[in-house]
């Protein structure tokens, strides 16, 4: 009975010593996670973006030449494609440990500012840690919500037609600034007829298009509080692209999921497509033909309602280390080596010492170059639509509950029904 | 909690047990101060040892569970403290069209996914009950699909083999279909969901086999005498000697299905930034209470969708667990 009382005690230590030990991993484990200053002064900033491998191949380039210049900054990064990093970074953020900086977008300013989430960087500005000066078409003011700047843009883009340009130029259509939905529509079916391919993947689901439609027509997509278009609005707007799909003139949206990821104007099944016009980059990359840049529809003539869209560096109101923050941003909109490094990449670089730094060689790159400067040529650029917390949210039902319309899953009345609501749900929480 | 519950009496009557042989030793008067003592001691060492899993259970299901149950009466976005709103997340949900048309998707999986899984299952085991050459073989061979189904990687290639102009597609091109890649349609997606589960047949198809295993052979000798023919012999011997069994399996699989969800996020996921598959074609239950749980931020409504989908398995359960004394035979013997 002794010898059974010792194994007992010895087999308590051995389990106490386990628990010790993995305590111990733990504290360990604490350690290394909140280690972002060691004695040397050196400090660790966090910095988290989307995009792919080739972003991420450049955005090392560009920290390395940071790191030279900064050595005591070390700058630890983490990526995802578009949608897992919202999903981690909202994780990471109501966990209270978001990365310190990290890519944004005007359409998640207000969400994370209602959120408590962004540091305002005026106090770096003005302490002189991050210059505001010499950005390009007043882009220094895109970041700024309610007086606060929560946001730097490093580069700019626009919406446009992107088009298959042999397509176009064998159904004889040369769109021109100016040109009206009139014009676009008779484009539509002069390449349905002359090619037998869709004229357009289909504009009904992209918010970013319906928005510059709206503001063409004295409206927006988003107030600052709310929609800022009624259920008549959306109903004439998707009644006439459930009738283009059935004729034909815009893509079999079945066909569009299909080819998923590929986008339908590389897999030949539409002559053009409205979204960003840094995405011919993707297009030539991805499909055969050759693509080019067209200009949007007007409803009178002149005004396109087009404004610059921006990829932005925000900094997380947690971060230990503001100073250094502030310090990264700086670096990386106004330094000329990093534009040679990024190109276009997050769009045409917003300052204008990057915007010079780097001048494109290839066909592709000068194009973007070119149509943003034939925008500012044309004086069509105006103020951006405002954001509610919460866009984010009803872009993301437009596109879905379009694409029902689409492919016919949906009849128009009630899924202009359906996108009110979710859309008033969001907005509303 | 059960656990450590039961595990204590069973401690103490374990050194009750070693205590009440003092014949061996001195005669000394049982100390029951000093048994209780050393009672203590051991269950102490129990507890101990279980000290890892009882953390992870505390810490890792139950508290988060209770927790849950607490979110799924409040709104909260993760951000802002939890608010009391009593019922109406449920409310919302009977009124969301979304959510109705998840509840559409999910009961069309398991109705038509559980009983498919379970008739290959049924059948492959019939077929590899008869002695035959290579027969481990097989076995083998049928299982282990059930082993690596689940995994992620598969739910990549599958959506791969599905995918527009893989193999499935240009497969059914040689016959002259036309349809496209079935994980970008609407309508077809939930059919290589489907397909998936159905291929993972090997784990109830172990457990009939086993049940089969058991049936007696002198019943199909007697009946072969009767003159029964192999249809009347699997109606009238082999199905109600299993029914145990399957009643096991159905259960089981009925569970597993209402509960899909890597799967379907990763076969409907990337097409066209929906998780849900194009138009929604596989938005099954679970994926929707993602969606409204990580992509909007409206957690306390996901738990009460998840609280919603345990009562109603444990309804379903229930419902089969009363259906069994009309078609499950349990051999009353010894």
């Amino acid at each position: 009975m002794q010898q059974d009382r010792n194994v007992e005690r010895r087999t308590i230590l051995k389990a106490a010593g386990a628990s010790l030990a993995v305590a111990g991993l733990g504290a360990t484990a604490t350690a290394c996670g909140g280690g972002s200053g060691t004695g040397d002064g050196t400090v660790t900033i966090r910095y988290a973006w989307w995009g792919a491998e080739d972003r991420a191949e450049r955005i090392k380039k560009t920290i390395a030449l940071f790191e030279k210049k900064y050595p005591k900054i070390k700058v630890k990064t983490d990526f995802q494609p578009y949608l897992d990093f919202w999903k981690k970074f909202n994780t990471q953020a109501s966990g209270g440990n978001p990365p310190d900086v990290f890519q944004n977008a005007i359409g998640f300013l207000r969400k994370y500012d209602a959120k408590n989430v962004l540091l305002d960087l005026g106090a770096q500005v003005e302490a002189g840690n991050l210059s505001m000066d010499g950005f390009r078409a007043g882009l220094e003011k895109f970041g700024e919500i309610d007086g606060k700047l929560l946001g730097v843009p490093v580069g700019s883009n626009s919406m446009a037609l992107v088009i298959d340009k042999p397509v176009y130029t064998k159904a004889g259509v040369t769109p021109e600034q100016g040109w009206t939905w009139d014009d676009y529509d008779a484009a539509m079916k002069k390449i349905r007829d002359k090619t037998g391919r869709a004229g357009d993947t289909g504009p009904y689901n992209v918010m970013y298009l319906y928005d510059l439609y709206l503001r063409q027509n004295g409206k927006a997509f988003f107030t600052e509080g709310g929609l800022g278009f009624t259920e008549a609005d959306l109903k004439t707007w998707w009644a006439k692209a459930e009738k283009a799909v059935e004729e034909g003139l815009y893509a079999n949206q079945k066909k569009v999921a299909q080819i998923k990821p590929k986008s339908a104007v590389a897999a030949e099944l539409a002559g053009g497509e409205f979204t960003w016009d840094n995405f011919t980059v993707r297009y030539t990359s991805e499909g055969k033909s050759e693509y080019g840049l067209a200009p949007i529809p007007t409803t009178d003539g002149k005004k396109t309602g087009q404004y610059l869209g921006s990829l932005m560096l925000s900094a997380s109101k947690r971060t230990q280390h503001p100073k250094e923050v502030a310090q990264f941003i700086d670096f990386m909109v106004h330094e000329p080596e990093v534009a040679k490094i990024m190109g276009y990449d997050r769009g045409v670089p917003a300052t204008q010492a990057q915007y010079d730094a780097f001048k494109p060689t290839d066909p592709v790159n000068k194009a973007i170059a070119e149509y943003e400067e034939s925008l500012v040529e044309a004086g069509v650029l105006e103020p951006i639509t405002p954001h509610p917390n919460g866009a984010d949210i009803c872009e993301a039902a437009f596109l879905r509950i379009g694409e029902e319309v689409g492919l016919g899953k949906r009849s128009v009345d009630d899924a202009v029904k359906q996108f009110f609501t979710e859309s008033k749900t969001a907005l509303g929480a | 909690m059960g656990t450590t519950v039961t595990h204590a009496p069973a401690t103490e009557g374990l050194s009750k047990d070693k205590g009440s042989e003092p014949r061996h030793g001195p005669v000394t008067p049982p100390r029951p101060a000093a048994l209780k003592r050393r009672g203590r001691r051991e269950s102490l060492a129990g507890f101990l040892f279980m000290s890892p899993w009882i953390a992870g259970f505390l810490l890792l299901t139950a508290g988060p569970m209770i927790a849950s149950l607490y979110f799924a009466f409040t709104d909260y976005n993760l951000f802002d403290p939890p608010k009391w709103i009593g019922l109406d997340n449920f409310s919302e949900m009977f009124a969301d069209e979304r959510w109705r048309h998840s509840v559409r998707v999910t009961l069309w999986y398991v109705v038509v996914g559980t009983p498919l899984k379970l008739i290959a299952a049924l059948g492959v085991a019939l077929l590899l009950a008869q002695k035959r050459r290579g027969q481990a073989f097989y076995r083998a061979a049928f299982y282990a699909p059930s082993l690596i189904g689940a995994s992620v990687s598969i739910a990549i290639v599958w959506k791969a083999i599905f995918s527009d102009d893989a193999i499935v597609d240009r497969t059914q091109k040689i016959f002259g279909v036309d349809v496209g890649g079935w994980s970008g349609d609407p309508d077809m997606i939930i059919y290589s969901l489907v397909a998936l589960t159905v291929w993972q047949f090997g784990a109830p198809m172990v457990i009939f086999l086993a049940g089969l295993k058991q049936v007696p052979r002198e019943l199909y000798e007697a009946a072969e005498v009767d003159g029964a023919g192999t249809w009347r012999r699997f109606w009238n011997i082999t199905l109600p000697m299993i029914s145990p069994v399957l009643f096991f399996n159905v259960l089981l699989e009925t569970i597993h299905s209402f509960q899909i969800f890597s799967s379907a996020y990763i076969v409907g996921g990337g097409a066209g930034g929906n998780a849900c598959g194009p138009a929604d074609g596989s938005m099954v239950y679970t994926c929707y209470l993602y969606v409204q749980g990580f992509e909007n931020s409206r957690m306390g409504l996901a738990s009460a969708m998840a609280w919603l989908l345990l009562v109603a398995v444990a309804l379903v359960t229930a419902v089969l667990f009363w259906s069994q004394k009309r078609w499950v035979h349990y051999e009353e013997s010894a």
